[in-house]
């Protein structure tokens, strides 16, 4: 992970991080242009995929604050998802009215699940979100009542009436997507983040501030339920419906490995990156029905072993022929 | 009721068996094996494809080579996880998944999402005693379980290799420091692991069917058993096996067996929060 990386010169490191701002800011500037040229299907793939960004982004954040798998975040994007869907198909509430209390009830939902096991090693947290995640389609085939069984819910997504849908659910999952990656960006530099990182590395450095490694935890678990249950509401506006097959157990192990393809990057392209791979690829390995686990499998071993064996390897073995040259 | 007791005492200790493989490398190692599911039902099919497939194999021998190659799989998995786990346990974690998928993708390339039917070769036997129904299949799992769990204890308790995880276990860098190898621990508890795997995936199949599924939900009950039990602690983790076993069958036969992985969910939740860190953790006082 980024932290056992050998810290650059200040100089260097201020240069990398504007080159990494000017990216993040045409970035965003590229996608905010992008529905001019792009329209139709690939308008609609493009939001998809900024829905599932904010999703992968959830992942992300667990794993850089607090060092935990979630394999369960299907669970927390269900909740989004269906909050948004209930409130405004039965109750005929406005959508964005429900993706905030989608946004607060998965923060509970997190700190609920997460609390148990504060004190204890992170693998039993671990196994809860397994639970989490194999429950989540049972639950929400149960109770059909309030969630629409196999069929699941439709949603009006409209908010300005005058506009084309399809724009503003793009907008609104873009604006969702750049202000949790500033929100997160924020929260990094930010007095809590910096103890929570603490937590980490330094366990008694960071109680004596007030932090302990358990709070450090369920405040890292239920901010990443929040970005999951914005992602699950972003994803049922953008589709319009939502049904217990998008929120399978196998859906967070595919957002699970967009985080690990895009590096566990919370900057605005890498989250880009993720996002197209958990969109797209299903559709690019349609045609692989049998083999898909395998090729997602595959792709999780190969880039987890690429980025910490293969990569700190190799530049070892440059360093060293540079040194060399010297 | 008490049939419906003893048949989640037997699935129990089904559970006590994927639970202990699960603890072993989690005291060895510190991370958990996601692909423990996966790859155990790997090692079912391998018998199945062996035995009742064309090869046409005798019952013994297709057990023998699928649990020879579970061993092999094992050691490989080891190989490829070894260096992720220098990193961090969270990584090795991640990796144990990227393999879980894997094994599961073998599973559905070769066989296909069908469901295949693999009986174990036990006499039709079976007699009444109070009213419970006790069948050939449910003694032997019984007998293996025992014979299983006796075993390992004596190889942990008494032998230099158990003696070795043991040490590696409780401090891994005084194991080291003390010339111990701490590799080969890991080795040790991945092999015994898999093995423990095959043979509980391999009593669980005359219960349910084979799919590529089964295996791998199944092992959301020795998660269970093992978190009830304390991730740290092996008879803690057979006696939440069989606690997993006794409230499942119990919930899926009063309630709802639709329900049955958010009963799980809420159980493992509910012995977390009464005790953190195992069932047998207060009386063998206080440990990280």
């Amino acid at each position: 992970m980024s932290n056992s990386a050998p810290k650059p010169t200040k100089a260097a490191s201020n240069a990398s991080h504007r080159n990494e701002t000017i990216a993040s800011i045409g970035t965003v500037l590229v996608l905010v242009l992008l529905p001019i040229w792009i329209s139709g299907y690939m308008r609609y793939s493009l939001t998809l995929m900024l829905a599932h960004g904010i999703s992968v982004l959830s992942v992300t954040f667990l794993i850089r604050f607090s060092g935990e798998v979630s394999i369960g975040q299907n669970f927390f994007v269900a909740t989004g998802a269906y909050t948004v869907a209930i409130l405004n198909s039965l109750f005929g509430l406005p959508i964005l009215f429900g993706v905030l209390l989608a946004v607060a009830l998965s923060a509970v939902a997190g700190l609920v699940f997460a609390l148990p096991s504060r004190g204890l090693s992170g693998v039993y947290l671990s196994v809860v979100t397994l639970a989490l995640g194999l429950a989540a389609p049972d639950l929400l085939l149960h109770f059909s009542d309030y969630t629409g069984g196999v069929e699941g819910l439709q949603l009006d997504s409209t908010i300005v009436a005058s506009w084309p849908t399809d724009l503003q659910q793009y907008y609104v999952a873009l604006a969702a997507l750049v202000l949790v990656v500033y929100v997160i960006h924020r929260f990094r530099h930010s007095r809590i983040g910096l103890m929570v990182l603490t937590t980490r590395e330094h366990p008694h450095a960071a109680a004596s501030f007030g932090m302990t490694r358990g709070t450090a935890r369920l405040s890292a678990f239920a901010l990443s339920a929040a970005i999951a249950g914005l992602g699950g509401a972003i994803f049922g506006i953008t589709t319009s419906m939502v049904s217990p097959n998008s929120f399978t157990f196998w859906s967070s192990v595919t957002l699970l490995v967009g985080s690990v393809v895009s590096y566990y990057s919370t900057r605005i392209y890498g989250v880009i990156v993720a996002g197209a791979f958990v969109a797209l690829m299903p559709q690019i390995l349609s045609n692989y029905g049998q083999i898909t686990p395998m090729i997602y499998g595959a792709v999780l071993l190969g880039v987890t072993l690429l980025a910490n064996v293969g990569v700190p390897a190799a530049m070892r073995a440059l360093r060293l022929r540079s040194h060399r040259h010297v | 009721m008490l049939p419906v007791l003893w048949q989640g005492m037997v699935t129990g200790c089904l559970y006590a068996l994927g639970a202990l493989g699960l603890v072993m490398i989690f005291k060895s190692s510190g991370m958990v094996n996601f692909a423990h599911g996966a790859l155990a039902g790997l090692g079912a099919f391998m018998v199945y494809a062996l035995h009742a497939g064309e090869a046409q194999w005798s019952w013994s021998a297709a057990v023998l080579a699928a649990l020879a190659s579970a061993l092999v799989i094992a050691a490989l998995t080891y190989g490829a996880i070894a260096p992720l786990l220098k990193r961090s346990d969270t990584t090795a974690t991640i990796g144990t998944l990227g393999v879980g998928l894997i094994a599961q993708g073998l599973i559905l390339w070769n066989f296909g999402s069908n469901i295949v039917r693999l009986d174990l070769p036990l006499p039709p036997f079976r007699f009444e005693l109070l009213g419970m129904n006790v069948t050939a299949y449910d003694l032997a799992v019984m007998a293996a379980t025992v014979l299983v769990v006796a075993f390992l204890f004596l190889l942990i308790d008494h032998t230099r290799l158990g003696i070795t995880f043991r040490a590696a276990s409780t401090d891994p860098f005084a194991a080291q420091v003390c010339g111990l190898s701490i590799t080969r621990v890991h080795l040790f508890s991945w092999m015994v692991s898999s093995v423990l795997g095959v043979i509980a995936a391999l009593l669980i199949v005359p219960t349910t069917f084979l799919s590529s599924t089964t295996v791998t939900t199944f092992m959301l009950q020795a998660f269970a058993a093992a978190v009830i039990g304390g991730f740290d602690s092996l008879p803690g983790s057979v006696i939440g096996g069989i606690l997993v076993g006794v409230a499942c069958n119990l919930f899926s036969f009063y309630v709802a067996p639709e329900l049955l992985n958010a009963f799980l969910l809420a159980f493992m939740l509910a012995s977390l929060s009464l005790f953190p860190g195992g069932i047998l953790s207060k009386r063998m006082g206080s440990r990280v």
